[in-house]
C-alpha cells in the first residue's frame, strides 16, 4: 500500500506542530515585510544619494542571490565574525531581508504609477510631501498592489520550507525527520504535501478573490438588476 | 487699483533651453478676477503653476496676500518645503483633469484639506464640507466616488475641495477644457458665482464669452510675455496688437 495510515497518525503530531511554525513563521516575516518595504521603497526614493545607494545596495544584493545561500550565510557563516543568531532569528532575519527587497520593488512601482496630477492636487491643497505621500498616494498605490503583495506573502509561506536548513522545526523539517525515522517517504511526503496544500490553496483563492475586486473600482456598487451585478 | 493680492515680478522659467515664462510680470487685486487666453504653448498654465509652486521658477519674485517669495536664480530650491506648502494652501487650484482623490468620496475630497493641511475639529469640517457640496449644487453627491460622477460634477467637487482651504485666490487651468460642451455651462456657473462673491480670480480658459461676461481683464500671453492686456469688451473688440487679433480670430471663427 502506497499511503500506510499507521505510520500517518504516528507522525500527524508532529507534523502538525511543524504546520504551526511554519505559518507562525510566515506571520512574522510576513508583517515584518510587509512594513519594512515601505520605508525601503521610500528611502529609495529619497533625495539623499546617500540612502538611496545603501539601499539600491542592498535590494540588489538580494535580488541576485538564492535565498537558500542567504539562510545558510547567516546562520552558519557569519558566527565566524562572532555575529551568532538562534535559528529562529536567523530564519527570521533571513526571511525578512529577502521578502522586504522584493516588496521594497513592488511598493516603489506602485507608489510611482500614481498620476503625477495627484501629486499636484495634494500639494496644491497645501499637503507637504509626508502628508500626501500617506494620504493621497500610497493609500491609491497600497489599493492596486495588494493581489502582489498577497502573492509575495504566499511565496514566503513556501519558502519557509527552506528554514529547515538552519534546523527551524517547520513543516518541511519535521517531515524530514519522520521519514528518517520510519524510512515511508511516500506516506510522509504526500502528508507534507496535503498540509502546504491545506493552507496555501485557500491563500491563492484568496489573492484571486481580491485581485477581482480591485477591478471593480472604489465604489461598492449596489446588487441591482440594472447595473448588471446580479448574475441571472 | 486697491491693495494687490497675487504680484509677480520678473517671472522665469525654462523647461531645458524652451523659455516659457520670460520676465513676467503683473499685478492681481483683490477680488479682481482676470481671464488670462493665448495660444497653447504661450505659459499660461505655466504661470498658474508657477504662481502655486507646482512648479519651481527660475527667478523672479512671487508675493501672495503681502507674503513675499524670492526666487534667486542662483539657488533655486532654497525655499523650504513647509513654506511653500503654507502659500500652497492660500491658493486654490482647479485642473483640467480635476485630479479629485479616487479613493475618497466627494466629500472626503472636499474635507481632505481641512482635516490633513488645516487640522480643523471634525464638526467644522463636516459641516463646511456639506454647504461647499451644496454650493456647487451636489448636496445629494456626498458619498458618490469621483468614479461614480460625471466629468462636471467632478470638476464642481474639485472646486469645492479647492474652497474648503479658504484661499485668497483660486487659479483656474483650463477647468472645462476636458468637459463635454454641453456640461460645461454647470461648471462656468460655479466659477461665475465665485466671481460675483469677491473672490480674488486667474482662470485660464478657451471660453472666450466667460471672459467677456466674467473678468474685469483679459490678458493675452504669447512666448512667456503678456502681448495685451485690457478690458475684456476693448481688448475684444479693439485688440491692439496683430498677434492679439489673429488669435482672436481663430479662435472666435471656430468657436461660431
Amino acid at each position: 500500500m502506497v499511503f500506510n495510515v499507521v505510520n500517518a497518525k504516528a507522525a500527524l503530531a508532529g507534523l502538525s506542530m511543524g504546520l504551526l511554525m511554519t505559518i507562525v513563521l510566515t506571520f512574522l516575516c510576513g508583517i515584518t515585510s510587509l512594513t519594512a518595504g515601505i520605508f525601503v521603497a521610500l528611502a529609495k526614493m529619497s533625495k539623499i544619494r546617500i540612502l538611496r545607494f545603501a539601499v539600491t545596495c542592498y535590494v540588489t544584493i538580494i535580488r541576485s542571490t538564492p535565498l537558500l545561500v542567504q539562510l545558510i550565510f547567516i546562520y552558519f557563516a557569519l558566527p565566524f565574525v562572532g555575529i551568532r543568531f538562534g535559528p529562529f532569528m536567523a530564519a527570521y532575519i533571513g526571511l525578512s531581508l529577502n521578502v522586504t527587497a522584493y516588496l521594497s520593488e513592488v511598493y516603489r512601482g506602485g507608489i510611482e504609477a500614481v498620476p503625477k496630477g495627484q501629486h499636484d492636487a495634494a500639494a496644491a491643497i497645501g499637503m507637504t510631501k509626508s502628508t500626501a505621500m500617506a494620504r493621497v498616494i500610497f493609500p491609491q498605490a497600497f489599493r492596486t498592489l495588494i493581489p502582489s503583495l498577497g502573492n509575495y506573502v504566499v511565496s514566503l509561506f513556501k519558502d519557509t520550507s527552506l528554514a529547515s536548513t538552519v534546523t527551524i522545526q517547520e513543516l518541511m523539517f519535521k517531515g524530514q525527520i519522520a521519514a528518517g525515522a520510519t524510512y515511508d517517504y511516500m506516506t510522509i511526503y504526500i502528508m507534507v504535501f496535503v498540509m502546504y496544500f491545506m493552507v496555501g490553496f485557500p491563500a491563492i483563492q484568496l489573492v484571486t478573490y481580491l485581485e477581482k475586486r480591485m477591478k471593480n473600482g472604489y465604489a461598492r456598487k449596489k446588487m441591482t438588476p440594472e447595473n448588471g451585478e446580479v448574475s441571472a | 487699483m486697491s491693495t494687490s493680492m497675487v504680484e509677480v515680478e520678473n517671472l522665469s522659467k525654462s523647461f531645458g533651453d524652451n523659455l516659457v515664462l520670460d520676465s513676467f510680470s503683473m499685478s492681481v487685486a483683490k477680488g479682481e478676477v482676470i481671464g488670462i487666453i493665448g495660444p497653447s504653448g504661450s505659459g499660461k498654465s505655466t504661470l498658474l503653476r508657477c504662481i502655486n509652486f507646482l512648479e519651481k521658477p527660475n527667478a523672479g519674485v512671487i508675493t501672495i496676500d503681502g507674503e513675499r517669495i524670492t526666487i534667486d536664480s542662483h539657488s533655486p530650491s532654497k525655499i523650504s518645503g513647509n513654506k511653500i506648502a503654507h502659500l500652497q494652501s492660500k491658493v486654490g487650484m482647479v485642473f483640467q483633469q480635476f485630479n479629485l482623490f479616487p479613493h475618497m468620496t466627494a466629500k472626503q475630497n472636499i474635507m481632505a484639506g481641512p482635516k490633513y493641511v488645516l487640522k480643523e475639529k471634525v464638526e467644522v469640517y463636516e459641516e463646511k464640507a456639506m454647504r461647499l457640496l451644496k454650493q456647487v449644487g451636489l448636496p445629494e453627491k456626498a458619498d458618490a466616488y469621483p468614479e461614480e460622477l460625471s466629468g462636471g460634477q467632478q470638476q464642481r467637487v474639485a472646486i469645492a475641495r479647492a474652497l474648503a482651504m479658504n484661499p485668497q485666490v483660486m487659479l483656474f487651468d483650463e477647468a472645462t477644457s476636458a468637459l463635454d460642451p454641453e456640461i460645461v455651462g454647470e461648471v462656468l456657473a460655479v466659477m461665475r458665482t465665485l466671481a460675483n462673491d469677491g473672490m480674488t480670480m486667474l482662470v485660464v480658459t478657451h471660453e472666450m464669452g466667460f471672459v467677456r461676461q466674467v473678468a474685469d481683464r483679459v490678458i493675452f500671453m504669447d512666448q512667456g510675455k503678456i502681448v495685451e492686456q485690457g478690458d475684456p469688451a476693448i481688448l475684444f473688440d479693439k485688440p491692439t496688437q496683430q498677434r492679439t487679433r489673429d488669435f482672436l480670430s481663430a479662435i472666435l471663427s471656430h468657436t461660431d
